[in-house]
């Protein structure tokens, strides 16, 4: 198969996010909010994307940025790029469609907080069980608290 | 000291037998003491025998920061083994915690779990300096056989402190062990 064109990216996603080629055999698509669900059935019906890569995600201070790598047998790297606010870290999970995402939802969800509505199992990990609730270390303005028990061994217990 | 007490003790100077447990590491570590094991410095022509297990093993040669989930596990293990029970904490992650010190994910060095008697430095240290921190460890074990429990050298190092808040009479009890242990560790060499 050949590699995707920009224009076929565009057409397919158009009226849902705005296509750019970010280098040769990637295209970036950012997605309006909310839109994630449609350009993923997108990617995956009209783009032959069947393989996820990665669901890469970052906290720049204002926002949560979440990019879904997506490629397939043209080996073209789709990436599905959306924002998350950070007072309402929700978004729907695309585990239903594509369910090699939901282990990279769970890791999401354990260490930035982000709540992925409809994941079947939201468990933990990667932090150990005893981690406290609440606590997303890979936030931004997230800083240990000398007196939270973080897991691992307590401190009379040497 | 009675003679099968002599024979195991001599027994536990002249072979150790180690073995490793990764508590997070890189790899590094692990690979600079396997390579202590492997045929170009071939540690087992002095004795030393690498064990699967803890329960056989004298020395445990730990590598890297330890993880949350590892603490426990590096408990475990500590506790599995027989007495007595030495503790050697590899490279700048062991003794420290390294380049992950303060992150959420470790408790530092490996002194946080467990008590360690040798630290090794280097990152990662050279099989060499692995095979003289077993070696120390046999130094230490002699000292420790002569003084008849490893508690001498827990006392030893708060007594700066306690010298300084208590009565001169009470701290002068302490110089007497200090010179019983460079007295002894002759007569043990000799013996």
């Amino acid at each position: 198969m050949s590699p995707l064109e920009l224009a076929t990216v565009a057409k397919a996603m158009e009226g849902l996010g705005t296509a750019d080629q970010v280098r040769g055999n990637r295209i970036k698509v950012t997605l309006q909010p909310g839109k994630i669900k449609e350009a993923l059935a997108k990617a995956m019906n009209d783009l032959a994307c069947d393989h996820v890569v990665q669901i890469s995600a970052l906290d720049n201070g204002k926002a949560f940025e979440l990019i879904y790598h997506l490629t397939g047998d043209h080996r073209t790297v789709v990436a599905l790029a959306i924002e998350i606010p950070r007072d309402k870290p929700e978004t729907p999970t695309v585990s239903d469609v594509l369910p090699p995402a939901g282990i990279y939802e769970r890791q999401i969800h354990d260490l930035l907080g982000i709540v992925f509505v409809g994941h079947p199992d939201l468990r933990r990990i990667i932090l150990n069980e005893d981690w406290p609730k609440d606590e997303f270390p890979l936030r931004k303005d997230w800083k240990p608290n000398p007196d939270t028990y973080y897991g691992g061994v307590r401190p009379e217990a040497k | 000291m009675t003679l099968s007490q002599r024979l195991a003790n001599w027994a536990r100077v002249k072979s150790p037998w180690i073995t490793l447990f990764n508590s997070g590491a890189c790899n590094a570590c692990d690979i600079e003491v396997i390579a202590a094991l492997t045929p170009r410095f071939d540690v087992e022509r002095f004795g030393i025998l690498a064990v699967g297990s803890p329960r056989h093993a004298d020395i445990l040669v730990v590598t890297g920061p330890v993880t949350r989930k590892q603490a426990s596990r590096l408990k475990r293990i500590y506790d599995q083994m027989p007495e007595p029970k030495y503790v050697i904490a590899t490279g700048a992650c062991g003794a420290t915690g390294g380049v992950f010190k303060g992150l959420y994910h470790i408790v530092d060095g490996v002194e946080n779990v467990i008590p360690v008697d040798v630290f090794v430095a280097g990152c990662p240290p050279r099989p060499d300096e692995v095979i003289n921190a077993v070696v120390s460890c046999l130094g230490l074990l002699k000292e420790d056989i002569a003084h008849g429990g490893k508690e001498w050298r827990k006392k030893k190092a708060p007594a700066p402190v306690a010298a300084a808040k208590e009565a001169p009479a009470q701290a002068a009890p302490a110089p007497p062990v200090a010179t019983a242990a460079t007295q002894a560790a002759p007569k043990e060499a000799s013996a």
